[in-house]
């Protein structure tokens, strides 16, 4: 998955602060410039990041939409399961409710 | 689904009420169709829950005239600490997820830890449109 690598999240990083071109991206790291762009070729077909030419160069800059969406996705699903505890609690709490006021009959057994 | 790649989504709860009661409630029909998939607008049709490692469980909820169904298998059943299962709800996405459910007592009462993996699909084999499409449906279940 394109977030699950350390190095593609500082790519990102970087981008998050402007356009760059390759080079300037593969400056940090200790790796060599055609992994840089296996990772940024990764970035692109997950729409994370864009490139345009400049004349000769290629220019990348970031997509936040996904992201954007990805955030609000986990969101969504936290919200979610959060009002099925919610309601697990509150059917449990409205047994418990129920069986205090039931009265008990004597001399019988369930 | 490689679930170290996924971005997992993990929610706790406490209980007043004991293990045993939290953990059931997840595998009784009677009680988990009025809260598990359930909404509070929609009517669950159908609940069928096989409890047992390598079970299925069908919940079909009817929203707006619209039977939307949530189907899974059973990983793990270890009452009443642990309880594995994988979903989908195939109206939405064919991808299936898996949660956690882990209980640990406290006091008379317990707190639930709930792991939903695999929430993020893989960005390389899903477009934009059916992403959003996905959200509103999952954003619907809480209408």
């Amino acid at each position: 998955m394109a977030l699950a690598d350390p190095t593609r999240r500082a790519i990102l990083q970087r981008l998050s602060k402007g356009e760059a071109r390759i080079t300037e991206l593969a400056q940090p790291f200790a790796i060599s410039l055609n992994s840089v762009s296996k990772h940024i070729r990764m970035l692109e077909r997950a729409r994370l990041v864009r490139r345009r030419r400049a004349g000769r160069e290629h220019l990348l800059s970031i997509n936040p939409k996904p992201l954007d969406e990805a955030v609000a996705w986990i969101d969504v699903q936290r919200a979610v399961w959060t009002a099925r505890l919610d309601a697990l609690d509150a059917m449990l709490q409205a047994e418990d409710r129920s069986a205090s006021i039931t009265p008990k009959k004597k001399g019988r057994s369930r | 689904m490689n679930t170290e790649q996924c971005v997992n989504v993990r929610v706790t709860h406490r209980f007043s009420a004991a293990p045993e009661r939290v953990f059931d409630a997840w595998l009784d029909p009677e009680k988990a169709g009025k809260w598990l998939f359930a909404t509070p607008s929609g009517q669950m049709v159908r609940v069928e829950i096989d409890a047992r490692v390598g079970g299925s469980f069908a919940f079909v909820d009817r929203r707006d005239g619209e039977d939307i169904e949530h189907t899974g298998e059973y990983l793990e059943i270890d009452r009443p600490r642990r309880l594995v299962f994988t979903f989908a709800v195939p109206k939405f996405s064919p991808e299936r997820t898996r949660v956690t459910i882990e209980i640990v007592r406290l006091g008379a009462g317990c707190e639930l830890t709930l792991t939903h993996e695999g929430v993020l699909p893989d960005y390389a084999s899903r477009t934009e449109a059916g992403w959003t499409g996905l959200l509103d449906g999952l954003a619907s279940t809480l209408s």
